[in-house]
């Protein structure tokens, strides 16, 4: 390769400007692994990080010397501040679910993250190790660009578009590199060892009392089969590391890496491991058929939350086209079509008169104004409901609202 | 990728027409000469600053080469020096990793760890482990943990571990209260054993006390 088109093919690759969905999707399922993570430790959370755990830090700091991000090394040495530092991160992992100060909530994630893996290095698994250095790449990543709130209020406060703008991948393209990394890195690892080279590790691997989840059927048992296991895993671990950068044999590569660790959860207790890895799938899946994917999903389901809604609203009104856009980028399901009442001038009439001073909402029912509209508008938004309710809630207070027709 | 690809060539088309009306804005607008020069460089790096650009290039190749000669298993003394110098980067950021799962050789034993807990008044109980083989469905998710834990301990270079262990259960509640003089940290354990035909079978459980501890009053503040 001659190396202009290797430097063209290096810019391509990292910076060649994408849809930020995977990454904010992968942000949403990355939030939630570590929730889950957190979650499952709650009840011991003292028994390995507290000042008299399992391992006491002074310890630790013995057996794997060094200086290192450890957050646990500055705070006092008591339950309070322990326990203080958990809720902090388990708020930290939700906002960063939302898409809310994503930037802030990802370098507070990450930091709690390497902290809770140096304070106890002994119990940490390959899904904690990939969620951190994940989580490191995620730092730099426009994690916050799509799906989050961050974006909500950018848009309500008329800094961006309904239009969700392309950034550059390059952040994407290391957790990306990343994971591949995990599968040929085990494939070099695994080759290396006669059992996994003779077929006979998957045998030996089921014989672990502690790693039995669920039995399997016995045919699946023989030993040929046993044997087959080890070589497809073998064979998927290079193949997921080395040949998932082809395009065309990405997608049959991803369903058998799913097929994989899913059986993996299915016969073997290392519990989050297999999420934590599945959760980096959805960066190598194309911005554009996700929304093909999504786009078929909203036309099978969305008519089930209700009529379409026509939103008027006033376009040389800045307040209003900005409840607008956000209106348009929290309606998930495309249940909202918007009008500007001034391209609509032909229709003319009082439509256009009112949706000067507010938004209108139009059903087949007639037009609705004020929090009669609002409350049309949320009853066919999901994400909305919330407000929906909050409405309905306040009308049994304040009975007899107006309902203008047009 | 190749999407992505087009994406790019067509934002890069974007780019050079920006760069375009960049140079026609520096012959029509006297003092326009510099913010077209801007565009025009951010058109060359791909909405980046040049520093931005060179900047994370660097942050790219740094971490790429440097994962990579962490992670794989390649045995040269070069690779050595480079994992030495890379350290303690490496372990300060928590980048340190590795992939060997069930690697080289799969684990061919079945083991499991227990305290026994000798009192002032002479009697003695057993402390189990939880082990996740005995444990309900989601007790596995939860305390899993647990499983890793005894795999470390019970591996002779985690020595320096064993008196925090035997401090941890002479401080259990149940066990405080007794007094507790000695702990004695105990490994159950039966090997897997492979055959001639490819079968394996199991060979019986053998037992060895391998940490003696003497508790401290200080030990149950």
């Amino acid at each position: 390769m001659k190396a202009k088109s290797f430097f063209e093919a290096w810019n391509a690759f990292f910076f060649a400007e994408q849809s930020p969905i995977p990454v904010a999707l992968f942000r949403v399922i990355f939030g939630v692994m570590v929730l889950a993570t957190l979650l499952l430790l709650r009840a011991d959370w003292m028994a390995w990080y507290g000042p008299h755990a399992w391992v006491s830090l002074r310890t630790m700091q013995a057996i794997e010397p060094g200086t290192r991000l450890n957050v646990f090394a500055f705070i006092s040495q008591s339950d309070f501040w322990v326990r203080a530092l958990f809720w902090i991160f388990l708020g930290s992992a939700a906002s960063l679910t939302v898409g809310l100060l994503t930037r802030v909530n990802c370098l507070i994630v990450f930091v709690c993250l390497t902290s809770m893996d140096q304070r106890n290095l002994f119990i940490l698994h390959g899904g904690d190790t990939f969620l951190r250095v994940a989580g490191f790449f995620l730092i730099f990543a426009p994690a916050g660009a799509a799906l989050s709130v961050d974006r909500l209020i950018r848009i309500g406060r008329g800094k961006e578009e309904v239009e969700i703008r392309p950034r550059n991948p390059w952040a994407q393209r290391m957790i990306q590199l990343e994971l591949a990394l995990v599968y040929f890195v085990g494939f070099c690892w695994k080759v290396a060892g006669t059992p996994w080279v003779q077929g006979t590790a998957l045998q030996s691997i089921i014989q672990l009392d502690e790693l039995q989840r669920f039995p399997l059927p016995s045919w699946m048992l023989r030993p040929t089969m046993l044997k087959l296991g080890t070589w497809f895993t073998l064979a998927l671990e290079f193949s997921l590391g080395v040949l998932i950068w082809i395009r065309e044999l990405r997608y049959y590569l991803l369903a058998m890496g799913l097929f994989f660790h899913l059986s993996l959860e299915y016969l073997m207790n290392i519990p989050m491991f297999q999420w934590d890895v599945l959760s980096a799938y959805v960066l190598f899946i194309d911005a554009g058929d996700m929304e093909r994917v999504w786009k078929r999903v909203r036309e099978r389901v969305g008519g089930y939350f209700g009529e379409r809604v026509t939103v008027i609203y006033d376009g040389g009104s800045e307040r209003l086209r900005r409840i607008a856009n956000l209106l348009g980028a929290i309606d998930i399901f495309g249940r909202l079509s918007f009008v500007d009442s001034r391209d609509a001038g032909a229709q003319g009439g009082a439509r256009v008169k009112a949706a000067r001073n507010e938004l209108v909402a139009e059903t087949s029912s007639g037009a609705r104004h004020g929090s009669d509209a609002l409350q049309t508008v949320a009853s066919v938004v999901p994400l909305l409901w919330p407000v929906y309710v909050g409405l309905g809630i306040q009308r049994l207070f304040k009975p007899a609202a107006s309902v203008k027709a047009s | 990728m190749g999407k992505s690809a087009e994406g790019g060539a067509s934002r890069r088309g974007k780019n050079a027409r920006k760069a375009e009306a960049a140079k026609e804005a520096n012959t029509l607008a006297p003092g326009g000469r510099a913010s077209g020069e801007k565009e025009l460089a951010r058109g060359q790096f791909f909405g980046l600053k040049k520093w931005q650009y060179v900047a994370i290039n660097g942050f790219l190749i740094f971490h790429i080469l440097a994962i990579c000669c962490w992670c794989l298993p390649f045995g040269s003394p070069f690779i050595a020096a480079c994992r030495g110098a890379l350290r303690p980067y490496f372990l300060w950021s928590g980048l340190f990793q590795s992939w060997d799962m069930f690697s080289p050789l799969p684990k061919a034993t079945n083991a499991y760890m227990e305290a026994l807990v000798l009192y002032k008044d002479g009697s003695t109980t057993m402390w189990s482990f939880p082990r996740m083989e005995q444990l309900s469905l989601t007790d596995r998710y939860s305390k899993e943990r647990y499983r890793k834990f005894v795999e470390t301990v019970l591996v002779e270079s985690s020595s320096p571990l064993w008196p925090d262990v035997a401090r941890y259960v002479a401080r259990m509640p149940e066990i405080r209260e007794n007094r507790p003089q000695k702990i004695m940290l105990v490994v159950k354990w039966s090997d897997i054993v492979a055959h001639e035909d490819g079968t394996f079978t199991r060979a019986p459980w053998d037992e060895h006390v391998f940490y003696s501890y003497d508790v401290k009053p200080e030990d149950l503040q």
